[in-house]
């Protein structure tokens, strides 16, 4: 192939896009065609409203210590009370301006891998994908992946894949909360210039001349599938439409794409952002990275976004964003909390990972949303959690959901599902707590994840092994 | 006791009529020999006890043979007295029988709440129309099977409905829907126009392009049809998204073969034993130093502890470990092998040079059986193309002169939570050389095999966590006892014999034009078109693809990568993923054109498109003739790939999907593992194959004196003296009670339910797969076995179906399903015989409604030798036919299947005969 300038795309599959080439045909996935709608870009009527979704992980659990441990009442993750009647503790507190924004829930779960020890468990938590302990690797659609499949289309960016690891990672390793239909991972991408310029500097200048070979390779489909159909009885010619149809829907895709081709870029500002930052200044790179999110939100690039902020057990890069605190590895800290101080040290970690999603949630608070009603918030569904709670148990993870007031979400609650069945403690030893066994079963997961898709408008019947959504609250 | 008969079966009712409508004529006698406790269809005339006590298999086939309809009636039977599947019930016998027996039953129970005065819950059944099949009730049918089966109706208060009436309802009803339901099944017309199954889509691929790649893997799986298949018309559609799936597929397929990119350089990996145990020694060194140390001042006690030491050094570790047989080393003789991902530290580093000739080690590493060797090979291995490995081994033991099974897996671990290791090798490799001469063997192993690689590669470093390293691991797959020697490993990769590789040349040959592209281009178009559609491309279609690539030229640098996308378009067209029996100049309607016919041959025996030979037949138009269409099924026959056949039509003729599903109970059997769980599989699918192979008469599906077994299933199965993990045909003992693929331990494990037998399942799945008489579903809501009543605890399995049997609701159809299940309680949920269960004497002698008994599953074996052999026959013609065609059979083609199913009995049962009636059937060559 000719020599064309470097795509950066944050959110394409590398896999597919090396491939390259004629067909601009598989657009849901390749969403590389160029330009997107100006800054200010205002909805128009036919398109509906806009509602976002974000979904941001981080490893390792969170502190649990028991009732009688002199940490319980200020380090415990989980608020105490429940309902509309519940206090933040400290490594929640930076949520309390937002309180009435949302919700925590606990005693949720993916029923599939409850037990598995909880580090081979990142992959899962947004597919609820029978993802196992060992041996053969499967695993199934994220629900970003979903979402994107029904909105992808109405953006430049049908999703936008972010951690802070990058790539892939490796199986039952994921540095990618992401997973097509098929089960594979969506590459990640974590370096901030690399995102920046995917969303409002470069510009594909083959992709028109890729849609207009798109569109010879598809006009060449229909000759050769009229061509056979002359030669079918009406009952084959039938079978033979379904041929036709996913032509022509190739084809309407494709010319969907194309409107992007002119539009120009949106103009940001960078000037508040150091692209170039990197792990190693552990804050200010988690800030950018949702800072991101937030301009790709704000300019409509993209309307569903993932961010796993670290991969599991301590594994790469990720595993320093404990220095954003003080201490040197955040994976420590989870094995640490038998230690004088422990759940403290531990849950300033976890407080400071509130603090930033606090501050991405507030700063959708306070954007008007653009061509609508209320505030970005208010269209927006934020989701942020772990696949374990205690030490590396795949039980109760710790969830807040965010946002959407506009799709019928009340919030100001704290969900608990679980109660005093709650399994706390620190590990020393021995049986690990995802080897035990329980007498009570957590809800599934998969019924909000559901019920989440049903208020952004996605006639899902089922997701994962859920075909009933969570009740509403 | 049960009285000796000679009678005619009494049919009761239609299901009757369906299970034993091959009885109502063809062998309308149930023959014992005398009054006997236990009526055997035959006897031996041995003694009448212990486990010799087996019936005269040829006997019984000889009894059958005479018994045959098909072989003793001159004229194509009359549908009445055809052995078949499919329920002959007619409608007017139907309608007498209501208004016979069920009508007044219905009228006494039910019309006065739901008759002409009252219309409860709005049902009024008197005026329901009891045509079920084409009448416009059966809805509400369903709805009062359910409530009389339930016990529901007639409520509480009313006049209760005795057990036998409540019987005849549920009975009438559920024979009556079931039917029906097949009945308007039948009656579609359906056509063979349909897209590929994406396991022939592979296959074809891999035909086309030269590659052994799994190329359907990207594609959506494939829905399973009514009758169990997954190449069948009325289920292969096609979504929106899959026509993007197919065009990526393609694309990534057309590049592995055409291999663009410049010539990849080799590189080379030479590991000694020495140079791996190198890595060991130094540990037991160090401890003899610590020793030293710790005991400097007591030398003494130093001298103790070090001769304890080296005593302990001097044994052989149980593990895969390394043997100095210089022993002239101060640590010992023995070292055990270690490994860890850690750091990548144990990585051997390639060199691009070629390596000299494999060696003979000092230290050999012993791999004990079951023991692996994990040879860590980096980051470097490529991404396509082959790896070589050579191995230098032998066996460990001089007297046991058996060979040792050497097996390659592939592997890699990144982090202590994400790994993976498989198997890369096709076949295992017998090593046969004694231990002191060693021989060299070679895998070659294609690349794409080894799937999923290690994706941290590329992206970390050698030494960063997570590790992008990969390893290989020889695997020593002997059964116990037989131990192995490595001396020495050797890997190239990429294997480079011919550069470009000839699955370049397959799409690019040498041809006519070299200076105009597009003429060139037109050549190839050509010649790739004629393959992938199968059949000549008309010059208007070649021209559009020519017009194509002119279009897309400009975009690549080169000619090739530009003509690779056509071809991949090629690929994605209506012509190469739909099967069609015209050819584009064909009216609809004429007959089947010749190319359409030899794909349907290749598709048929070859689960794959035509080759050259087969294409030129019938562009010449030499195949229609009977005496070339013969000699080509004979030719695709003797062809391996005539094994995909086997494979694919034995895994989905019997459910062979069901043995993944089985979750074995290891508390039970501890002695199942993965390997005999392959194995299981395995036999039917290699029987299978080798009773083609040799034309052996289908019968012996039913019985037979030999079987495919591995070390692990002889095993299994006690049978001595079988080494090495390829199947090969045995002769099987009387005495194992073996024989025939009903008492194959696969079919009778996937029938379990892990723990114990289930006789249900393998009632029911006999008489679906093997007999073609699928009993209908349970009714709705029937209750099930109350496990916790105490009393049904304290049964055996036997009684509490019998019991089960005795609730009015069940017992019409458990009546006809169960004793062909519980003929094979002598096995345990894993295919095991034995005498006892839940410490009771195992019976497995049952009654059907006929008062035949099934006397255990030689019983059952010898009675359908003396009494079905045509319901065998035709049952199997018509899967087989079902496969062949791609399409549900219906009413129009009953009796196509009975014409082939005759001329395969007249010319002695064989498969292959068989596969051949149909092929070359009017049925298999008509549109």
């Amino acid at each position: 192939m000719k020599t064309r300038p470097p795509v950066d795309m944050a959110t394409i599959d590398r896999r597919r896009f090396l491939r390259g080439s004629a067909f601009a045909l598989a657009l849901p996935w390749l969403e590389t065609v160029a330009a997107a709608w100006p800054t200010s870009r205002e909805p128009d009527a036919a398109e509906g409203r806009r509602q976002r979704l974000a979904c941001v992980y981080f490893p390792d659990g969170v502190p649990m210590p028991l009732r009688e441990d002199p940490a319980f009442e200020d380090w415990s993750w989980f608020p105490h009370g429940s309902g509309k009647d519940f206090r933040f503790t400290k490594c929640l507190e930076p949520l309390e301006p937002l309180r009435d924004q949302l919700t925590v829930y606990s005693g949720l779960s993916h029923p599939l891998v409850r037990n598995v020890h909880g580090h081979s468990n990142a992959d899962q938590f947004l597919t609820g994908g029978p993802t196992g302990a060992k041996g053969e690797y499967r695993n199934s659609v994220s629900l970003d992946q979903v979402y994107a499949a029904h909105v992808g289309e109405q953006t430049r960016h049908a999703s936008l894949v972010l951690s802070t690891d990058g790539g892939t990672g490796t199986p039952r390793g994921a540095h990618t909360l992401s997973f097509t239909r098929t089960g594979r991972a969506v590459p990640a991408e974590h370096r901030p210039k690399r995102v920046f310029d995917a969303l409002f500097v470069k510009t594909d200048s083959a992709a028109a001349q890729r849609l207009a070979l798109s569109r010879s390779a598809l006009d060449d489909l229909m000759e050769d599938a009229r061509g056979l159909r002359t030669t079918l009885s009406s009952q084959d010619r039938e079978t033979l439409d379904e041929y036709l149809d996913a032509v022509r829907a190739a084809e309407v895709k494709v010319e969907k794409a194309a409107r992007w081709a002119n539009i120009p870029l949106p103009v940001i500002a960078a000037d508040h952002l150091k692209l170039e930052v990197t792990p190693d200044e552990p804050r200010l790179y988690v800030q950018t990275m949702y800072e991101l999110i937030y301009l790709a939100f704000r300019t409509d690039s993209t309307r569903v976004a993932t961010y796993q902020l670290g991969r599991e057990n301590g594994i790469g890069r990720s595993d320093i964003l404990a220095r954003a605190v003080g201490f040197p590895l955040s994976h420590q800290l989870s094995h640490d909390t038998k230690e004088p101080g422990g759940w403290e040290k531990f849950g300033i970690y976890c407080r400071f990972l509130a603090e930033e999603f606090g501050r991405f949630a507030a700063r959708l608070a306070a954007t008007p949303e653009p061509g609508g009603e209320g505030t970005m918030l208010d269209h927006s569904l934020l989701l942020f959690g772990s696949a374990s709670s205690a030490f590396h148990l795949s039980r109760n993870y710790p969830l807040v959901l965010a946002g959407g007031k506009d799709m019928g979400f009340e919030h100001g609650r704290f969900v608990d599902l679980v109660g005093d069945r709650a399994f706390g403690g620190s590990w020393s030893g021995g049986q690990e707590p995802w080897q035990r066994e329980f007498d009570y079963e957590d809800t599934n997961l998969a019924d909000l994840y559901l019920l989440m898709l049903r208020r952004l408008g996605v006639a899902a019947e089922s997701f994962a092994d859920s075909s009933t959504p969570l009740a509403s609250v | 006791m049960l009285r000796a008969r000679i009678q005619p079966l009494r049919l009761s009712g239609v299901l009757s009529g369906v299970l034993f409508a091959a009885l109502s004529t063809a062998a309308a006698f149930v023959v014992a020999p005398s009054a006997q406790p236990r009526v055997r269809a035959f006897e031996s005339d041995g003694p009448s006890e212990g486990r010799q006590d087996r019936p005269d298999f040829a006997a019984a086939r000889a009894e059958g043979l005479r018994r045959s309809a098909y072989l003793t009636k001159a004229a194509a039977p009359s549908q009445s007295s055809t052995p078949s599947s499919t329920p002959s019930s007619t409608p007017s016998g139907t309608r007498d029988t209501y208004g016979n027996e069920l009508e007044p039953l219905l009228r006494a129970a039910c019309y006065r709440c739901h008759g002409p005065e009252k219309q409860k819950g709005s049902l009024r059944i008197d005026t329901l129309d009891p045509d079920l099949e084409g009448g416009d009730d059966a809805d509400w049918w369903v709805d009062v099977l359910e409530v009389v089966a339930n016990g529901d109706m007639p409520p509480a208060g009313e006049e209760a409905l005795a057990d036998a009436d409540r019987a005849r309802i549920v009975e009438w009803l559920t024979a009556e829907l079931h039917a029906a339901a097949t009945a308007r099944r039948a009656a579609q017309e359906h056509s063979p126009f349909r897209r590929l199954s994406r396991y022939e889509y592979s296959y074809m691929l891999q035909d086309l392009l030269g590659l052994p790649n799994e190329f359907g893997d990207e594609l959506p799986p494939d829905p399973i049809s009514e009758a169990g298949f997954e190449n069948s018309a009325d289920v292969l559609h096609l979504s929106t998204s899959q026509l993007q799936a197919y065009l990526e597929s393609n694309r990534a397929a057309l590049h592995e073969a055409a291999a663009l990119g410049p010539r990849p350089e080799p590189l080379y990996w030479s590991v000694s034993m020495d140079a791996a145990a190198a890595a060991e020694w130094p540990r037991l060194s160090r401890q003899l130093e610590e020793l030293r140390k710790r005991h400097a001042e007591a030398p003494e006690t130093l001298e103790a502890e070090l001769a304890a030491q080296l005593a302990r050094n001097a044994r052989r570790p149980g593990g895969v470990h390394f043997e100095d047989r210089s022993n002239e080393r101060a640590e010992g003789r023995y070292v055990g092998a270690t490994w860890g991902y850690d750091g990548a530290k144990r990585a051997f580093a390639p060199s691009s040079e070629p390596p000299g000739p494999l060696a003979d080690a000092t230290c050999v590493a012993v791999l004990p059986a079951d023991g692996g060797l994990i040879v860590e090979l980096g980051d470097r291995l490529p991404e396509r193309g082959w790896m070589r490995v050579r191995v230098r081994a032998a066996r460990a033991s001089a007297d046991d002169t058996r060979p040792v099974s050497l097996r390659l897996q592939f592997g890699w671990q990144a982090s202590n939570d994400s790994n993976a290791v498989f198997k890369v090798s096709e076949a295992d490799i017998a090593v046969d050389a004694p231990p002191d001469a060693p021989q060299d063997y070679t895998f070659d192993i294609p690349m794409c095999r080894a799937t999923p690689r290690n994706l941290a590669r590329g992206v970390n470093r050698m030494g960063d966590l997570p590790s992008p390293s990969e390893y290989i691991k020889l695997l020593n797959a002997s059964l116990a006892g037989r131990a192995l020697h490595i001396h020495h490993v050797e890997v190239i990769a990429p294997l480079i014999e011919v550069w470009p590789p000839k699955s370049h040349t397959r799409l690019f040959p040498a041809g006519t034009e070299t200076n105009n592209e597009d003429l060139r281009a037109r050549e190839l178009l050509e010649a790739f078109m004629a393959r992938a559609w199968r059949r000549p491309a008309s010059a208007d279609e070649v021209a559009r693809k020519v017009r194509l690539f002119r279009s897309l030229r400009a975009e690549f640098d080169t000619f090739e990568a530009a003509l690779v996308e056509v071809f991949a378009v090629v690929l994605t067209s209506p012509n190469f993923l739909y099967v069609a029996s015209q050819a584009p100049d064909g009216a609809p309607g004429s007959a089947l054109d010749a190319h359409a016919l030899a794909t349907r041959l290749a598709l048929f025996l070859w689960c794959s498109s035509p080759d050259e030979g087969l294409l030129d037949h019938a562009t010449n138009g030499t195949l229609q003739r009977p005496e070339v269409l013969a000699a080509e099924v004979d030719r695709m026959l003797a062809d391996p790939r005539a094994r995909r056949l086997s494979r694919t039509f034995v895994g989905q003729w019997l459910d062979l999907g069901l043995m993944e599903k089985l979750r074995v109970d290891r508390k039970v059997y501890p002695g199942f593992d993965d390997r005999l769980r392959a194995a299981l599989v395995e036999e039917p699918v290699a029987f299978f194959d080798e009773l083609l192979r040799r034309d052996a008469s289908v019968l012996e599906l039913v019985h037979s004196d030999f079987t495919m077994v591995d070390e692990r299933l002889a095993a299994h199965y006690g049978i001595q003296g079988v080494t090495g993990n390829e199947f090969r045909p045995v002769t099987l003992d009387p005495a194992l009670g073996r024989g025939g693929l009903l008492v194959q331990a696969g079919p009778l494990a996937m029938n379990s339910d892990g723990t114990d037998s289930h006789p249900l399942k393998r009632g029911v799945w006999l008489l679906k797969h093997i007999l073609d008489d699928p009993p209908p579903p349970p009714p709705p809501a029937v209750p099930t076995i109350d496990l916790a009543d105490p009393e049904v605890l304290k049964m055996t399995l036997k009684e509490r179906i019998e019991d089960h049997r005795n609730d009015p609701a069940c017992h019409s159809c458990h009546a006809k399903i169960d004793p062909w299940g519980i003929a094979f309680e002598e096995f345990d949920a894993v295919g095991r015989r034995r005498t006892e269960a839940g410490g009771r004497p195992v019976d497995a002698a049952s009654a059907l409604p006929s008062g035949q008994v099934l006397d255990g599953a030689d019983g059952l074996k010898a009675f359908l030798l003396a009494n079905r052999q045509d319901q065998l026959v035709r049952a199997l013609t018509h899967k087989l036919a079902t496969f062949a065609l791609g399409r549900p059979l219906g009413l129009g083609d009953r009796a196509h299947l009975d014409r082939i199913a005759r001329e395969a009995r007249r010319n002695g049962d064989g498969l292959a005969t068989l596969v051949k009636a149909i092929a070359t059937s009017d049925l298999f060559r008509s549109p």
